[in-house]
């Protein structure tokens, strides 16, 4: 497709069994097994240790690599700013104190905040390996076999085609500002924070009325080659029952790995 | 080529913590903005499908796409922080309600997928927070103002900048409460620090987004929703 496509999905390119795997049984596999991860309850050790072995079975059968798994989780870091607070505000023994602020952390809120964490983290890694293993059509055609509406994922599809085109425009856009917007260092450049907020606006307005053309033009060749409302594929192959047993398992296992230590 | 994706990479990180990562909220939680998302996501279906038939779907896909490119227009604040816009509000003044659902599901969606900003059992809230609320507070708060103001110009833009403000806090709200009732952050600790960064975030919002329309306004008013003709309330062919 696009070279957008091309830097995205470039993992998705390669040669594995995963890679081979069809999208109808990886994508309600990853699914399930993201969901019974999120339930994992708060100082499960056992459990999350457990959840993570998938994980690097993945990691390897995707030849993809541990390290490449990691590299790729680092994304959702940021968000890890939303839970330390917990460890200072929920009650329980005191295990650590900071030392300038005096804020203590307990026990119980320390727990908390490294089981969000590794659920997190475990969620995140199993989508990254969805992701780098499958073409986006794939993942959309999947999408349709499951009944998610038709115009829904019509628009994601033509979205991640149309990415590449608008965001194009877009950066042309920047550079076209950054020319015209000359500075000597050292001193102050540009109007106030009004102004230069208006003059991003004008770029959004402009590449509002430049997308709409398109979508004008885009459709009216659809219409020429005879669009009926949903994208036509060639193959039509049924869902190898091997693969639909081997999805399965997965999610068995995260479930059993769930009940199991609610059991014990 | 290489630019776009880094510069679609940067937009991922909208401020901090709007997208929830999976784990950060409780099974339960995710589940019911999942129902909800679902919900409301299949009258916006219906409705978007009536008004528009096939025609919608070349131009809910490239619309998903603008946002997703506009997200990258941002402006220097101060001290090499910059601003931009999520854009629920400007969609749904431009498109529509429940056509700016379906475009911001789209490119909330395709960000926790491919990017992983924001999870996959946490979409139905990512949803509902970023790309429902925004959409429908934003879109509210504008045609509530519209009418009182007798077309003037400066007054309604100023409106819609407010109402891009609002639309922003209610996400940030609404993501606090979500993150307290799953017990992840205390709502004491998360709500003032998730409003008080949004209030900033909200003002290079309502700015672009005012500053936006009024340049649709002015260049190409035909293309607004009050200016067509009520056949085609939502988009032009």
């Amino acid at each position: 497709m696009t070279a957008f496509a091309a830097v995205v999905e470039r993992y998705a390119a390669r040669e594995s069994v995963l890679h081979r795997a069809d999208a109808r049984a990886k994508v309600p596999a990853v699914f399930l097994t993201v969901l019974a991860v999120t339930s994992t309850r708060e100082g499960d050790w056992l459990a999350l240790a457990l959840l993570v072995i998938p994980v690097v079975v993945g990691a390897y059968a995707s030849k993809l690599g541990p390290w490449f798994v990691l590299r790729r989780t680092f994304l959702a870091l940021p968000f890890v700013l939303a839970v330390l607070p917990l460890a200072f505000t929920r009650p329980g023994e005191t295990v650590l104190t900071l030392p300038v602020v005096g804020w203590t952390a307990s026990d119980d809120g320390l727990t908390a905040v490294a089981t969000i964490l590794a659920r997190s983290w475990i969620a995140v890694a199993i989508t990254a390996l969805l992701v780098s293993t499958t073409t986006v059509v794939e993942i959309l055609r999947a999408l349709r076999t499951f009944r998610v509406p038709r115009l829904l994922v019509a628009t994601i599809f033509f979205a991640y085609r149309y990415f590449f085109v608008i965001g194009e425009e877009a950066v042309r856009m920047l550079r076209a500002r950054d020319s015209r917007s000359a500075s000597i260092p050292g001193h102050r450049a540009g109007g106030t924070l009004r102004w230069r907020a208006r003059v991003a606006g004008y770029m959004v307005g402009s590449l509002f009325v430049r997308s709409l053309d398109r979508s004008e033009r885009v459709y009216a060749a659809m219409q020429a080659r005879g669009y009926a409302g949903e994208p036509q594929f060639l193959d039509h192959a049924p869902l190898p029952v091997r693969q639909g047993v081997g999805a399965a398992l997965v999610v068995a296992y995260a479930v059993a790995v769930q009940v199991g230590t609610r059991l014990a | 080529m290489m630019s776009i994706t880094q510069a679609a990479i940067q937009v991922t990180s909208d401020g901090p913590g709007m997208h929830i990562p999976d784990g950060f909220v409780s099974a339960p939680v995710a589940a019911a903005g999942w129902v909800a998302m679902v919900g409301i996501l299949a009258v916006a279906v219906r409705v978007t499908n009536r008004e528009l038939n096939e025609k919608a779907v070349p131009l809910m896909g490239v619309m998903a796409a603008f946002i997703f490119a506009a997200q990258m227009m941002n402006f220097p604040v101060a001290g090499g922080t910059s601003g931009h816009m999520l854009g629920g509000a400007l969609a749904a003044i431009l498109l529509g309600p429940w056509a700016a659902m379906i475009v911001m599901t789209a490119v909330v969606g395709f960000k926790s997928v491919l990017f992983q900003d924001g999870g996959i059992a946490a979409l139905g809230l990512n949803v509902l927070n970023m790309g429902m609320l925004t959409a429908l507070v934003g879109y509210a708060s504008y045609r509530t103002a519209e009418p009182l103001l007798r077309g003037n110009r400066t007054a309604l833009l100023a409106s819609v900048s407010v109402a891009a403000w609002i639309s922003v806090e209610v996400a940030a709200v609404s993501t606090s409460l979500q993150l307290a009732v799953s017990g992840s952050s205390p709502l004491d600790v998360v709500l003032p620090a998730m409003v008080g960064v949004h209030a900033l975030i909200g003002v290079g919002e309502g700015l672009i987004t005012a500053a936006a329309l009024g340049f649709i306004m002015t260049t190409r008013a035909d293309l607004l929703p009050q200016r067509r003709p009520a056949s085609s309330s939502t988009g032009r062919g």
